[in-house]
């Protein structure tokens, strides 16, 4: 007679009835003594095995023959202890990165020493208690191959997650996020520029782990959807034993990583008087001034009008008495606090995991803040022997107090622009500067020198985005023969957003209503998923392992978004839409898309040594033409575990030794959901309804491929105390779904089209040390390196990219491609640029112009760093531990779009400038590499190589400093554990970069061509908070 | 009980399997599919309705491609102090082949031209009774974008031999695919003409003429007529474009269009902003309403607004003390003649009509219609100024009343060129004052030759 058991996701144990011996003992943890339950005890050479107690013993029946027990257990090195007694106790190592963990991959789970792919994975400790919105930031610099870049420092913002390389120059390059098997709803909902992320719903703390598929035969079971990688987030079980309450609370406070530095009033007036004399010389040479003297006079008079204007009347500039630091209003040192509880447990049947979880989180930018309610239940029933269900559900509501893109000037950074001879206070109305002018009873018109963003905050205005959202699953699982098991799953994510927002009066200036601007808009985003596999998993002649799944799937999206506008409002205390006497705006939309898959994998593996997986997924989406709709994404992995070999069995040195390779295809139809048709869309004109073509309909749309491949190394040496995996990978994407700029003349600006390559290879190595483990001190490391190179090989001969990045041939995608900037002419302080145009011999022409148009595009520089890197290190002695984190970027850099604005020569007016400026040229023979200030004299303010900077950045990362109660005060207090900690995330930043933070893409600007773009971006957040963790 | 189970698990899941297929052909709701679009006279009428909204895009007749040339084409009557520099390149005569303005506007005039040429492939299945006037403002709409684009992409008519120089590639056929027949080239200054000449003609013949009481807001033939002139004067051809204005002039008057009683009144604002109807003054406007549409002169010109432009002391010191014009500014730099956020954007104004007649009778020694010297002064007398003698009437004085009464409405360069002025330092034929071809489209369509220098 046998009976099954399904525990621990996969783990196959049979025990028998029958035995001769029975031995006896305990399980413990080597370092800290604390029993370890749940580890899994088998006699060596045979199937036979127990798992232990809750109090870590155990109790195992074996033949007499038997004379080694193996004993594993998760997060433990796997240990053989020979049978010398009935009684043993037995002592295990924690292992950094155990092979015998579980790993989470595509339709089911497999061990860390069978894998064949390359996945990282990020585990709980790891993610717990990040003070931070959405759990990407937790997984920053923890996992090779994974980039990991916050657009910038406003809440909820974007996070861009790019798996080894960009893989997409039109269509997503973001990968899928699946929620324990059900893909979720990622991704920017926002309908104000200023990008969201749907993924800040999620608590981090009931994740359990983050298993990131990063080669193409990990990744392809998902298909078309996998060619940018795919993350699997499970959340926490429950477990059969003892019910746990843990309660976790952390509070602190946030303040900016950096600064830039602008000039302070003396030197602005100083300044910009300057650039007066610059505009006048100017003057003269235009022909719009007779003379130098009557250009300077004029010009001056103008300059010290407009001082006086910005001084709010007064001639306080000229003694600098008015010094406004405008940058510290827009930042704050902000709070951060957060409270969550949780309770797992349950029996042989019934497994629960319960959790609630509240973060209030201010902005360090002004009235930037984000609250978040969560709610999660894991439940699952043993309800025969042979059937189980379960559900896993989220509710999820997060209210974010939004900001302006950073393209607005009442995005708060912006405020950076206003003139430091400006006070704060204007003092002839006692109001914040622009507030009112007295003249009018209205809002200053041109006072400060642009909108004040102040003025955009507080009761003046606002922009609310409210998220409820439930997400989940519900599942069954079916023993059909004791080899064969059924899955069916049905998860859901209903996402509804509201953004409520309200400008006031005060922001006439900016928003260019006077009396109030209102506006409400809804999205419902739905979708939904069934999934259901068959898993075939069974040993032949105790050799050939067989692992096998085939199932379908079938996923339906659909988004509705209205939106209503009204102006025109009483007062201010009316801020709703109800109050708008003119109603300026209905609509709604909606789009949607359906995905059918099949799909299928085999695992065989041979004696432990040999491992061989094939698989294939056939995905049909409704955004392709009927012509090309479904495509079939192969794949498929090798490894050889050369430590089972004879000849390298009981190595002292080698514990374990893997060699791998893998080849797949994966797909993208990360694209609109009806880019193959031709479309017409609605215009409306003087109140008639009329309607213009909007796009170009392509009959041969079809998939973007990539093929992937990979080979690796992964071994353990040294009594597995030192772990690495080494990769190298090259992955190579054709008919790549391009928006390709077609004449303009046509009528249209792009079209969807499937040309062109673009590939990505390079390598990265994991590796994880536990460098030393004795009984009061234990050091781990871990450290991680990839490098990455990316190269668009063919775009059908195009640029594409609207601004400074561009995707070029040969190039990396999104490289900086603009004039090279070549300094100041020291003869008369014009910018100038090397031509760069190509000689006759082939050569470039390296002499200057002043001319912009006679000098040429070249690459100035590359978004794309050369390689990422992070290393951890734990070190815990006794009751106390330390975990640093440092991460690092290298090799890319930063185009600051902003500095035809704050670093311009004065040529936009009256902005601040950035102190770099004061180098500007000022009398013939300077020599500089800041062109002459010339006031509204566009002196070298077109894009060039001037705005690039070096953006290499090292960060400490995250550091925790925690202590542990000891375990006897613990028990007297009855209560399990209790942590304090002090952590601290961004504690430090090296870098050259001269701007706010390195680690910036403008929201307003963000795509996949468009990447390290600074525009008034705010900074990230340097955090440092301190919190508890009780366990009862 | 097992198998049970298993029978409807199997059962469940073969039901997905086979029901799922037919929902990949997920059809659009916001948009619909182009197969769609034109089945019906009304989809035609709303096609047209359509290219009217790209028309009155801020790109093009919004007001930027007006807000361009002024700037281009000013010597020292307009101060720019505003952040965007695709007009500081403009008003500085140093445009870059990259500036955004530039390539905005020529990919709206495009857009819009596949809008209409859309709308006259199917004038086949509109009704009879629309179908002369679908033609009519559908060519209109075609010939006055042409007629905008070689003016400002390419030499000017008198500027060498508009047979030989460039123009802009006329594409006069709807796209439904690209292919290498969509890189096109530029057709000759003298082709664009030719063909915005005809088209204008077509429409002058074929759209209604509509009464000021029935709040036609569409092309009417006056404006065709009127754009025609203006062409014709473009090329220095005065006898045809005196025909033009006449017969523009006679529907106007026909048909109960006036000049307003003052100045202020041809521009009216409202506080607050609201959408305001054409005044009986207005020949053809672009529609702004708070739901569609946008005045981008308003934008720029407005103190209320960005006012980025402001009138230099040089440009007011041009108006005659006690000229109504003169005093139509706020705190004594703003043009108030954009104050309406919601205003209509005009494109042609009665008062021009009368000027450029004016004109031409003046060249040719004629009085069709009406003497130059009573058209004048009644643009004068509205403004409070004196009358002109007859013989006192030279053509500088009808050249400056254009100047003044239509000043910051889009004629400064284009009446620089034809007229052979100096723009600042510039000579009226430098090619600093002529649009570059856009960068982007140079990019895509390498049969596009750029213009000389850049």
């Amino acid at each position: 007679m046998r009976k099954t058991l399904l525990q621990f996701f996969a783990l196959l144990i049979t025990m028998q009835s029958f035995a001769q011996n029975t031995i006896t003992g305990k399980i413990t943890d080597e370092q800290t003594g604390a029993p370890i339950a749940g580890a899994t005890v088998i006699v060596k050479g045979e199937k036979t095995g127990v798992f232990s107690q809750t109090d870590g013993s155990f109790s195992i029946k074996t033949n007499a023959s038997s004379n080694t027990l193996l004993v594993t257990s998760i997060g433990y090195a796997d240990k053989e202890v020979p049978i010398n007694g009935s009684v043993i106790n037995i002592t295990l190592t924690q292992a950094s990165k155990s092979l015998s963990d579980v790993v989470v991959v595509g339709y089911g789970t497999s061990i860390r020493k069978d894998i064949t792919g390359s996945v990282s994975q990020v585990n709980a400790k790891n993610i717990t208690n990040t003070p931070a919105t959405s759990f990407e930031t937790a997984i920053q610099g923890r996992a090779a191959g994974v980039f990991v870049e916050q657009q910038n420092g406003k809440l909820g913002q974007a996070i861009n997650v790019t798996i080894r390389g960009g893989s997409s120059v039109t269509a997503g390059n973001q990968p899928l996020y699946v929620v324990d098997g059900i893909p979720v709803t990622a991704g920017d909902l926002s309908s104000n520029g200023s990008s969201t992320n749907s993924l800040s719903d999620i608590n981090m703390n009931d994740i359990a782990s983050i298993e990131i598929l990063k080669d193409a035969s990990s990744a392809a079971i998902y298909g078309s959807r996998a060619s940018n990688g795919v993350v699997l987030i499970t959340t926490k079980k429950g477990k059969a034993g003892t019910s746990k309450i843990e309660f976790n609370y952390f509070t602190g406070v946030q303040n900016p990583t950096g600064r830039r530095e602008f000039l302070d009033s003396k030197e602005y007036v100083d300044y910009f008087t300057q650039a007066a004399l610059g505009a006048a010389t100017q003057d003269v040479i235009y022909g719009y001034e007779p003379n130098i003297n009557s250009a300077k006079r004029d010009e001056l008079d103008y300059v010290h009008s407009r001082f006086t204007r910005y001084s709010a009347g007064t001639e306080d500039w000229k003694t600098g008495k008015i010094n406004t630091n405008w940058q510290d209003q827009a930042f704050q040192t902000a709070p951060i606090s957060q409270y969550d509880l949780n309770v797992s447990g349950g029996t042989d049947k019934t497994k629960i995991f319960v959790s609630g979880q509240y973060l209030d989180q201010d902005g360090i930018i002004i009235a930037n803040k984000f609250k978040r309610y969560s709610a999660r239940l894991n439940i699952e029933q043993q309800i025969r022997s042979w059937l189980s269900l379960g559900a896993n559900m989220n509710f999820a509501r997060s209210k974010n107090y939004r900001l302006s893109d950073d393209d607005q000037f009442s995005s708060p950074l912006q405020i950076v622009a206003l003139s430091p001879i400006t006070p704060l206070i204007d003092p002839r109305t006692g109001l914040i500067s622009g507030a009112l002018d007295p003249s009018t009873g209205a809002p200053n018109t041109n006072y400060p020198l642009y909108f004040n963003p102040l003025l955009a905050y507080g009761n003046n205005a606002y922009y609310n985005t409210l998220v409820n959202r439930t997400f989940g699953d519900v599942y069954l699982n079916a023993t059909i023969l004791p080899e064969l098991t059924f899955r069916s799953e049905f998860g859901m994510d209903q996402l509804n957003q509201t953004e409520d927002s309200y400008f006031g009066k005060l922001t006439a200036r900016d928003v260019g209503v006077p009396d109030g601007d209102g506006s409400y808009a809804t999205t419902q985003a739905l979708h939904y998923t069934t999934n259901n596999y068959f898993n075939y998993k069974k040993t032949f002649a105790n050799v050939h392992d067989i692992d096998a799944v085939l199932g379908m799937s079938y996923e339906q999206e659909n988004f509705d978004f209205s939106e209503a506008d009204a102006q025109e409002f009483p007062s201010d205390a009316f801020k709703k839409l109800n109050a708008g006497a003119v109603k300026t705006g209905a609509t709604s939309s909606s789009t949607g898309d359906v995905l059918l898959s099949y799909f299928a994998r085999v695992n065989y593996k041979y004696d432990e040594k040999y491992i061989l997986a094939l698989s294939d997924r056939i995905d049909g989406s409704s955004r392709f033409g009927v012509n090309n709709r479904y495509g079939s994404f192969p794949a498929v992995s090798a490894g050889w575990v050369l430590s089972e070999e004879k000849f390298l069995q009981n190595n002292r040195f080698l514990s374990f030794l893997k060699l791998k390779a893998s080849f797949g295809e994966t797909g993208n139809n990360e694209i609109s959901d009806f880019a193959a048709r031709g479309l017409n869309t609605s215009a409306a004109y003087g109140g008639h309804a009329g309607q213009i073509p909007s796009q170009l309909p392509n009959p041969n749309l079809k998939w973007e491929t990539t093929l992937g491949s990979d080979f690796g190394i992964e071994g353990s040496i040294l009594n597995n105390r030192i772990d690495f995996d080494i990769d190298y990978y090259t992955r190579k994407t054709k008919d790549l779904l391009l928006n390709v700029q077609v004449p303009g003349t046509s009528g249209f600006e792009s079209q969807l089209q499937n040309i062109g390559n673009l590939n990505n290879k390079g390598f990265e190595i994991e590796i994880n040390s536990t460098n030393i483990s004795t009984k009061d001190v234990r050091w781990t490391s871990s450290f991680n390196f990839s490098r990455n190179k990316n190269k668009v090989t063919n775009l059908g001969g195009q640029v594409l990219g609207s601004d400074v990045n561009k995707a070029i041939e040969g190039q990396p995608l999104g490289v900086f491609y603009a004039r090279e900037f070549a300094g100041a002419d020291p003869a008369n302080g014009d910018a100038l640029y090397y031509k760069n145009t190509v000689k006759s011999d082939g050569t470039l022409d390296r002499t200057t112009t002043n001319d912009y148009n006679q000098a040429n595009d070249i690459v100035i520089g590359d978004p794309n760093p050369d390689f990422i890197y992070g290393l951890g290190n734990t070190l815990t002695y006794k009751d106390f531990d330390i975990d640093i984190l440092l991460q690092g970027v290298y090799g890319n850099q930063i185009y600051n779009g902003g500095g035809e604005f704050m670093s311009a020569s004065g040529s936009n007016g009256f902005d601040n400038q950035t102190i770099d400026q004061l180098a500007a040229w000022k009398k013939p023979g300077d020599i500089t590499m800041v062109p002459e200030a010339r006031l509204f004299y566009p002196n070298g303010t077109d894009p060039s190589s001037r705005y690039i900077s070096n953006g290499s950045y090292m960060r400490v990362k995250s550091v925790t400093l925690g202590y542990n109660l000891p375990k006897e005060v613990v028990s007297r207090l009855k209560i399990d554990h209790l942590r304090v900690y002090v952590k601290a995330e961004n504690l430090l930043t090296i870098t050259n970069y001269k701007g706010w933070d390195p680690e910036v893409t403008a929201d307003f600007y963000n795509d996949n061509i468009n990447k390290g773009y600074d525009f008034y971006s705010a900074p990230q957040f340097q955090t440092i908070t301190i919190g508890a963790s009780i366990g009862l | 009980m097992k198998k049970q189970i298993l029978y409807i698990l199997f059962g469940f899941t073969a039901l997905t399997f086979f029901s799922c297929n037919k929902h990949l052909d997920t059809k659009p709701t916001s948009s619909i599919d182009v197969n769609d679009a034109f089945k019906t006279s009304g989809d035609v009428t709303g096609a047209l309705v359509g290219a009217y909204a790209d028309l009155g895009d801020d790109d093009l007749y919004g007001g930027q491609i007006f807000i361009g040339a002024d700037l281009l084409g000013d010597s020292d009557q307009l101060n720019w102090s505003g952040t965007y520099e695709q007009f500081t390149q403009a008003h500085n005569k140093a445009l870059t082949v990259s500036n955004s303005f530039v390539a905005g506007t020529w990919l709206q005039a495009y857009k819009t031209i596949n809008d209409v040429n859309n709308v006259l492939a199917h004038l086949d299945i509109v009704v009879d009774a629309d179908k002369d006037r679908v033609e009519g403002e559908a060519k209109f709409i075609r010939g006055s974008i042409y007629f905008d684009l070689v003016r400002m992409y390419a030499k000017a008519w008198n500027d060498g031999d508009p047979a030989n120089n460039p123009g802009v590639p006329l594409v006069l056929t709807p796209t439904t695919l690209i292919s290498d027949s969509s890189k096109v080239s530029r057709n000759t200054v003298a082709e664009v003409y030719a063909q915005v000449i005809s088209d204008l003609k077509t429409a002058a013949s074929k759209c209604y003429m509509a009464t000021y009481d029935e709040h036609y807001i569409f092309a009417t033939s006056m404006a065709a007529y009127a754009m025609l002139a203006r062409v014709y004067l473009q090329q220095q051809d005065y006898a045809n474009a005196l025909q033009a204005e006449n017969s523009a002039i006679k529907l106007a008057e026909e048909n109960g269009y006036h000049l307003m009683a003052t100045y202020t009144a041809a521009f009216p604002s409202a506080d607050p902003p609201a959408a305001i109807p054409n005044t009986p003054e207005d020949i053809f406007d672009i529609e702004v309403t708070a739901t569609s549409g946008l005045n981008a002169f308003n934008e720029y010109y407005s103190e209320n607004q960005r006012g980025d432009i402001q009138i230099t002391d040089a440009g007011l010191a041009l108006y005659e003390p006690g000229d109504d014009r003169g005093s139509f500014f706020g705190d004594g730099e703003y043009t108030l003649k954009f104050e309406n956020y919601y205003g209509n954007v005009r494109i042609i104004r009665l008062a021009e009509l009368y000027l450029t007649r004016a004109e031409c009778n003046f060249r040719l020694g004629s009085a069709v219609g009406a003497k130059p010297v009573d058209d004048i002064n009644m643009i004068r007398e509205r403004v409070n100024l004196s009358d002109y003698n007859s013989d006192d009437l030279t053509l500088d004085d009808i050249l400056r009343e254009r100047g003044l009464e239509l000043d910051y409405e889009g004629f400064t360069l284009h009446d620089e060129k034809r007229l052979e002025l100096n723009v600042g330092i510039l000579p009226w034929n430098s090619p600093k004052l002529i649009y570059p071809i856009p960068q982007r489209e140079i990019y895509a369509n390498p049969n596009l030759t750029q213009n000389e220098g850049y």
